[in-house]
């Protein structure tokens, strides 16, 4: 039965990837002009013509539309993603690679968020009211209001600039020229862009464990727990925070899969190389083939995320069994 | 409670503020933004109140005239997100069925194309101004709220006075508009403001990254140029924050407004069992 | 304390929630006492208060309510008890089956183990021992195959089988006092019949507070009955005194309503308890009120032996 329903959902997700490259390729065969000159035109300004045919063979333009749309299909699925422009390398390569980048700073970012927002989120709701609940409501909603650039800039200005704790940005120093990369100093490079990604997650864990909190709280099962004669930190850990944490799963799962939105302004102000930064560049040059390349590996890691909650869920709730779509 | 009052008139005020500031633009501005008025990165004096740019341009004047892009992508966008989220969550809760299938499977591959990089990508090449792109992200953003005005739609749907007004004979528009409507519009309001706030954000966002309206002037292609010509190393705080500062200013007053309309329509008093 | 001095015994106590509209005054007034191995029923619709009564004693009503009076159990008044103390007298001495079984356990945690927390907290059992007794326990309350059903969820348990499971929590610690709010609320006519046998069988020689609007299930539970209306306390007495011989009109009321008596509804509504009328609360749907029920609020007057009834037809 587990295995059934498994692979429907898989069919399911594919079929919602394959809409998504159809998509992908029919904006952009509405783009006007082509995106090749429209490259060539920021190198060259006037492309000449030549340039512009040559270009337009080598990446397969002057061919029949449907020709173009099969094979960048059946590209896609065999993890030929297309040719960056800009880097001459295949997409897939360096999407990659800087996909990596950005992990290092957004894995312990983002478990840190969590963390931290279920339990004050978890708190705060449980003493809803209370003078703790409210500046921490406040707090949140005002660091949540912040745009993430002007955050991050700030914590540059104060902490790498006035202040001068860390360093202004990239992600080793030079001395690495020589001495190779050192975990350490790259850590500390990292210390910032972690810092403020986190600042940015923790509002949303936090906004949503508490309202869940909030919920569970004015359960019957609470009063029944109250009624045995336990005290309130034993209900709130062994009784409340359970419940409370059930609707989290999906959400934190789609939280991790907005991870460009969240990391481009930062990657791009503390200059450190991911994915974000690299869709930085790649539009400041307009390299088409490595933006679609982006937005792919970022609607792939979407539909990863929601399957994957889908089938931790049932390992949470025990109400529900896989196979049923009832989730909260 | 007194709290949750001057919250809301408070931050209505600043919302309001800005709008009079925006459309006042042209009187209140001591300078035309584009137009050297000065020496290049000078700093703030009688004259300019904010100094200058690396073009000679006023920065206080170019700021009071980059509320007008604010408003524009905040309000523009949030109007076209609600009313596009309201038409399909409501046509998609009220006949159910297949139309409601229909909508939701639609919605489900939608929703699985990130909302941001798609939204770079449209805008790297149509190069919209910010009323076209306010349109896109409304668009873009309306698809989110559909599925949240639906599920309140169909618990309406069945209501009884629903009920009750179709065995009357009612047509189907016109139920949906008189009745449906209204009861989701509470709904819609604290949406309204949200997506405002969002888009704003969003927008900004996008002029910073270079992907602003170059005939506009915006506080985030402000920002933007602020940091690539050497505003950080310089230290140059008048170019760099103040620009940051009116967006994060409307950007709270509008996520103050949002929350203290959400307290007052989702009461959450618990239910008392007599 | 004597041995016949009243084991729970309810003194002036009135209950208000505060409200955006106003104060709710759930409970105005209400003396009770229950003796020790007594049952007492306390009959009401929806909104009589009869469950605001029972959660004021374990004081699990939310945390702005105001309550005033006394709640003396054993002599101490629980109302002025420290949280840990209180604490100490839930489960242990004072135990409640709560209103709607669906809802009261919790969905995340094995049914055994939420019944072996209750005896670690109160009998000192730990670890298997603990999950022993409560597998005893479910056995106890008539559920098939109690070991494994202690390892289940609710979700797999049945109405009926959640409510013995709920009843049996309540007696994980031989409490001295029984508070159960609608035990058979819901259920079908037999299984209602089954819960009621069983609840009679474990409560022998226990102090049970039952609280109901089920006339019938009062009549074959209790040796007293009291009858809540609009938050008060409008008639008390020895159950068959007080159901074959009604003396307020409320109660005569009730009794007509019932399918066997030939269900005549009383006309009217309960009345605000924001703002509920100055003299006899249930003057408006009175079909024998004068002039005096208007304005004077009557007091419990004695009618017949341990017979009270708070009308003015009788003072």
């Amino acid at each position: 039965m587990r295995a059934a329903y498994l692979l429907r959902r898989l069919l399911y997700s594919a079929v919602a990837f394959g809409i998504s490259v159809t998509i992908m390729f029919v904006i952009l065969r509405l783009m006007p002009g082509d995106y090749i000159t429209l490259y060539l035109e920021g190198i060259y300004v006037i492309a000449p013509p030549e340039v512009v045919q040559a270009y337009n063979h080598a990446y397969g333009i002057d061919r029949p539309l449907i020709d173009q749309y099969f094979s960048y299909f059946l590209g896609i699925l065999q993890g030929d993603w297309g040719y960056s422009l800009s880097y001459s390398r295949p997409v897939l390569d360096v999407i990659s690679e800087k996909l990596v980048w950005t992990l290092v700073i957004l894995l312990p970012a983002t478990i840190l968020s969590i963390i931290a927002g279920i339990a004050i989120g978890a708190y705060s709701g449980w003493r809803r009211g209370s003078k703790a609940d409210v500046a921490l409501l406040n707090g949140m909603i005002f660091l949540r209001a912040i745009p993430s650039y002007w955050l991050a800039l700030m914590i540059l200005l104060v902490f790498a600039f006035y202040l001068g704790l860390f360093p202004l940005g990239g992600y080793v120093s030079l001395s690495a020229l020589d001495t190779g990369i050192d975990p350490l100093d790259v850590l500390n490079h990292a210390a910032l862009p972690i810092f403020t990604l986190f600042l940015f997650s923790v509002t949303g864990t936090y906004y949503l464990m508490r309202n869940s909190m909030l919920m569970t709280a004015g359960e019957d099962y609470i009063v029944t727990a109250r009624a045995k004669g336990l005290d309130d930190m034993t209900i709130l850990r062994r009784h409340a925070l359970k419940n409370a944490m059930l609707p989290m799963v999906t959400r934190v799962a789609l939280q991790c899969a907005g991870m460009l939105t969240g990391s481009i302004f930062v990657e791009t102000i503390f200059s450190w190389p991911g994915i974000g930064m690299l869709t930085f560049e790649a539009l400041q040059v307009r390299d088409l083939p490595l933006l679609q390349g982006i937005l792919l590996m970022d609607t792939l890691i979407v539909i990863v995320a929601n399957i994957g909650a889908d089938m931790i869920y049932p390992f949470v709730d025990p109400r529900v069994e896989v196979g049923n779509d009832a989730r909260a | 409670m007194p709290g949750r009052n001057t919250a809301l008139y408070l931050s209505l005020g600043v919302v309001l503020a800005y709008c009079g500031v925006a459309l006042s633009a042209p009187v209140i501005a001591p300078f035309d933004p584009f137009v050297i008025s000065g020496p290049p990165l000078a700093p703030p004096d009688a004259t300019h109140l904010l100094g200058t740019n690396d073009l000679s341009q006023d920065i206080f004047s170019r700021l009071i005239w980059g509320t007008r892009a604010t408003m524009v992508l905040g309000f523009l966008g949030a109007v076209v997100s609600v009313v596009m989220g309201t038409a399909v969550g409501i046509v998609a809760g009220y006949y159910g069925g297949r139309v409601d299938e229909a909508v939701m499977r639609f919605l489900d591959v939608m929703m699985t194309i990130p909302f941001f990089p798609l939204l770079l990508v449209l805008t790297i090449f149509f190069r919209p101004g910010i009323y076209v792109t306010a349109v896109i992200m409304g668009l873009l953003g309306g698809l989110g709220s559909v599925r949240i005005i639906r599920s309140q739609v169909l618990s309406l749907a069945v209501a009884d006075f629903v009920v009750g007004t179709k065995a009357l004979g009612a047509r189907d528009g016109y139920i949906m508009a008189r009745h449906i409507l209204p009861n989701v519009l509470p709904l819609v309001g604290v949406k309204f403001v949200t997506s405002a706030q969002h888009f704003m954000l969003v927008g900004i966002g996008l002029g910073f990254l270079g992907m602003g309206d170059p005939n506009v002037v915006d506080w985030g292609q402000m920002i933007e140029r602020a940091s690539k010509n050497g505003g950080i190393v310089l230290g140059l705080w008048w170019w760099l924050i103040p620009p940051g500062l009116a967006v994060t200013v409307i950007s709270l007053a509008l996520a103050w407004f949002a929350y203290a309309c959400e307290e007052r329509i989702n009461p959450r008093f618990q239910v008392m069992r007599v | 304390m004597r041995m016949d001095d009243p084991l729970l015994c309810v003194r002036g106590l009135k209950v208000g929630f505060p409200t955006a509209d106003g104060v709710v005054k759930a409970s105005n007034i209400v003396d009770l006492t229950i003796r020790a191995g007594e049952t007492l029923a306390l009959l009401g619709e929806t909104g009589s208060g009869k469950t605001v009564l029972g959660m004021a004693i374990l004081r699990l009503l939310q945390p702005n309510t105001r309550i005033e009076g006394e709640i003396l159990y054993r002599g101490r008044d629980l109302l002025s008890l420290p949280q840990e103390e209180m604490q100490k007298v839930r489960g242990r001495e004072i135990a409640v089956v709560l209103q709607n079984s669906g809802t009261s356990l919790n969905p995340v945690l094995r049914v055994g183990d939420q019944i072996a927390e209750a005896i670690t907290l109160h009998r000192g059992l730990k670890g298997a021992e603990a999950e022993a007794a409560a597998v005893e326990l479910l056995d106890q309350v008539r559920i098939t195959d109690p070991a494994r059903m202690a390892r289940e969820y609710p979700h797999r348990f049945s109405g009926g089988m959640r409510e013995r499971a709920l009843i049996a929590l309540a007696l994980a610690c031989n409490p001295s006092f029984l508070i159960a709010d609608e035990p058979t609320r819901g259920l079908d006519a037999v299984t209602k019949r089954e819960i009621l046998n069983l609840f009679s069988e474990v409560n022998r020689g226990r102090s049970v507070l039952f609280i109901t609007h089920d006339i019938e299930a009062a009549a074959s539970l209790a040796a007293r009955v009291a009858v809540m209306y609009a938050g008060e306390i409008i008639e008390i007495g020895p159950v068959d005194a007080v159901l074959s011989s009604p003396a307020h009109p409320y109660t005569r009321g009730l009794l007509e309503s019932l399918p066997a008596k030939g269900m005549r509804p009383i006309p009217g509504s309960a009345p605000s308890l924001i703002a509920p009328p100055p003299g006899c609360r249930f003057f408006p749907r009175c079909s024998c009120g004068a002039g005096r029920c208007e304005i004077e609020h009557p007091g419990l007057v004695e009618v017949g032996p341990g017979h009270y009834a708070r009308c003015m037809l009788y003072d």
